[in-house]
């Protein structure tokens, strides 16, 4: 009996000492009552040092919440019981949370900066004259390839995929929007395609790329790429710039026939309880130099026309993440295409994946 | 022949061991790594330690699994204690089975479906989610298994104890406090241990209840574990492991100083004895 009390009185004064120290850490970093600001963002998707910039300006205090997917997110904010005063989707579920009616529709009376933002990331079509949200970072879908086993000349394109010489060579990223819109933007079509025509033309396209296929993997492709485990892999711009930092080897292409543009835009959901903390940390990332600031820091492309003018001429001229005009232009964002042309999708998708070599 | 099967069961052992053990030793090693990444060892550097220290964010983050973990073993084993008790103590075969087939199926069910149902009930309930919310969780998973763990000692204890100390007069607390509690204390040590470690590293209740600026260490590093690990998380995750080393350490101890406080009351009862004779 003794023993358990010595042991319960040390637990007791542990727990009182971790109490105290928790309170000071939380008082220390100034986080009281109504000046907090809660931002829910990906996991190491912000400069750190900005947010240590932005509470200094401006005196509000910041609590960084992460998440790892979009759809965790959403469960969460729609759950309830979170205050979440600002949050930075992709693009396909703003346009979930906007038909659940989760996000609030922004002033823009209360923002200023909103003309720093290139007009062609604005007014798309998953929220029309950006009425629930504004960009913070934009990428493409493209092909990373390792120059020391494969010549860039012969990756240009999604037709370079099929090629004889990539056999058993090529890792793809594990999404059926993705692998099927390749086939489709292959043949030129539009990666949004609703026709079982050109649909079940893409399937059989398809059907002739396993043989190249090394693996179909989403996160392991960045490790894999940068230890040289594959020459070629299809993958996001995002992941693309952090391979490249890693391997020297690797290189970036987006294919001019078109591809996939993404978005990951700032929204404020209908969780807030700081509203103009929330306005005034938007304004604070439109501020050209923040947002130069955040895109050397987090290597995604910036939709922050003046904050380009800001960064090394090196990044701006890099084609692999700051694509000309006429690239641009042939990419698009993936369209909500409903429930009957999701279950296709993933169909064909299913089939290409069970098939045998 | 015998002495060969020793040699070949211990071999297997070893494998054992080594298999258990060694990717928490390449971690480690890799957590001392200056190139940055786990993909070749480029040099020796005290860098992440040196970041985990200036992380403020994330000490607190330790400082709070640390304060949830103890405080819910400690509610969940004055709860179990008490939960085993009245599951012991029962009436009837049929009864008793019920309730303890109850507190099983907790121990079964999947956490994904505990740590689901908690948020449904606590947004029900218009409880925001918080310290508080984990907390509760906590406390709810972690009784089951005091339960489990102190029900055996209290079946190994002889009935008789009770009758002879009602015999003496004692009231129904002496009794719990005087002679079940000292006699389960084992039992009690290794409960709360076992709720201490099951606080610590659950991630799939935690992930659904935590909000509102308040996280754990597992949450924490599966958000970043996105962007790639950091070897940031390998130091912590060394510190850790050296933490858990000196807990088991000092459970050893504690169960040690029990055993032998016993013994040693044992050997001086039988002295007694050999003296009146």
């Amino acid at each position: 009996m003794r023993n358990l009390k010595v042991l319960f009185v040390g637990i007791i004064a542990i727990i009182c000492v971790l109490f105290v120290t928790s309170r000071q850490m939380r008082t220390s970093q100034g986080h009281t009552g109504d000046n907090t600001l809660t931002i829910y963002n990906w996991g190491d998707y912000i400069d750190p040092e900005l947010i240590k910039k932005f509470e200094q300006e401006t005196g509000y205090k910041v609590s960084y919440e992460t998440f790892d997917s979009n759809e965790a997110m959403f469960t969460k904010i729609q759950q309830g019981g979170t205050a979440y005063d600002l949050t930075i989707p992709s693009e396909y579920m703003i346009q979930k949370m906007m038909a659940e009616e989760m996000l609030i529709p922004l002033d823009y009376t209360k923002i200023k900066g909103i003309e720093n933002i290139d007009s062609r990331f604005m007014d798309l079509d998953f929220d029309p004259e950006n009425k629930y949200s504004i960009p913070y970072f934009w990428g493409t879908l493209g092909i990373i390839y390792n120059d020391k086993f494969v010549d860039g000349e012969n990756i240009q394109h999604w037709d370079d995929l099929w090629k004889e010489e990539l056999r058993d060579s090529v890792m793809l990223f594990d999404g059926a929007r993705e692998v099927i819109g390749l086939a489709l933007n292959s043949d030129g079509e539009s990666l949004n395609s609703k026709d079982d025509e050109l649909l079940a033309q893409a399937a059989r396209k398809l059907a002739k790329l396993p043989d190249n296929v090394k693996a179909i993997v989403a996160d392991e492709i960045k490790m894999y790429m940068i230890n040289e485990e594959a020459s070629v892999a299809v993958t996001f711009s995002g992941e693309a710039s952090e391979m490249l930092d890693n391997n020297e080897h690797l290189h970036y292409v987006i294919p001019s026939e078109g591809s996939n543009v993404w978005f990951d835009n700032i929204v404020i959901p209908k969780t807030t309880r700081n509203i103009d903390g929330a306005y005034a940390f938007i304004n604070f990332l439109l501020v050209p130099e923040n947002a130069a600031q955040n895109a050397e820091y987090i290597g995604y492309s910036t939709p922050n026309k003046e904050a380009m003018g800001l960064l090394p001429e090196e990044i701006i001229e890099d084609e692999q993440f700051y694509p000309p005009d006429e690239v641009i232009n042939h990419l698009e964002v993936y369209e909500d295409l409903g429930v009957e042309y999701i279950g296709i999708y993933n169909d064909i998708f299913l089939e290409f994946k069970m098939h045998r070599r | 022949m015998n002495k060969r099967k020793g040699r070949l069961a211990n071999l297997y052992l070893f494998m054992v061991f080594v298999l258990l053990y060694l990717p928490i030793f390449y971690l480690i090693f890799y957590s001392f790594n200056a190139g940055g990444n786990m993909n070749g060892f480029t040099g020796f550097t005290l860098e992440y330690y040196q970041a985990l220290a200036e992380d403020t964010r994330l000490l607190g983050i330790v400082v709070d699994t640390f304060l949830l973990a103890f405080l819910s073993a400690l509610l969940a084993t004055v709860i179990g204690t008490f939960g085993a008790m009245m599951i012991f103590y029962t009436r009837g075969r049929k009864n008793r089975n019920v309730l303890l087939s109850m507190n099983n199926i907790l121990m079964v069910s999947p956490d994904v479906i505990i740590g689901a149902s908690f948020l449904i009930f606590f947004t029900v309930l218009g409880i925001s989610l918080n310290f508080l919310s984990v907390l509760l969780s906590h406390v709810a998973f972690s009784i089951p298994i005091v339960v489990l763990m102190v029900l055996p000692r209290l079946k190994e204890m002889n009935p008789s104890l009770i009758d002879a100390a009602r015999d003496l007069g004692a009231t129904n607390w002496q009794i719990i406090y005087k002679v079940i509690i000292p006699f389960v204390t084992p039992g009690i040590i290794a409960g709360y241990f076992m709720a201490f470690t099951y606080s610590l590293d659950d991630f799939a209740v935690t992930f659904f209840v935590t909000g509102n600026g308040f996280s754990t260490l597992a949450v924490e590093i599966y958000s970043r574990a996105r962007q790639g690990i950091s070897l940031e998380i390998n130091a912590l995750s060394t510190l850790l492991f050296l933490f858990s080393m000196i807990l088991v350490i000092g459970y050893y101890f504690i169960s040690q100083g029990n055993t032998s406080k016993k013994q040693k009351s044992l050997n001086k009862s039988r002295q007694e004895a050999i003296d009146t004779l």
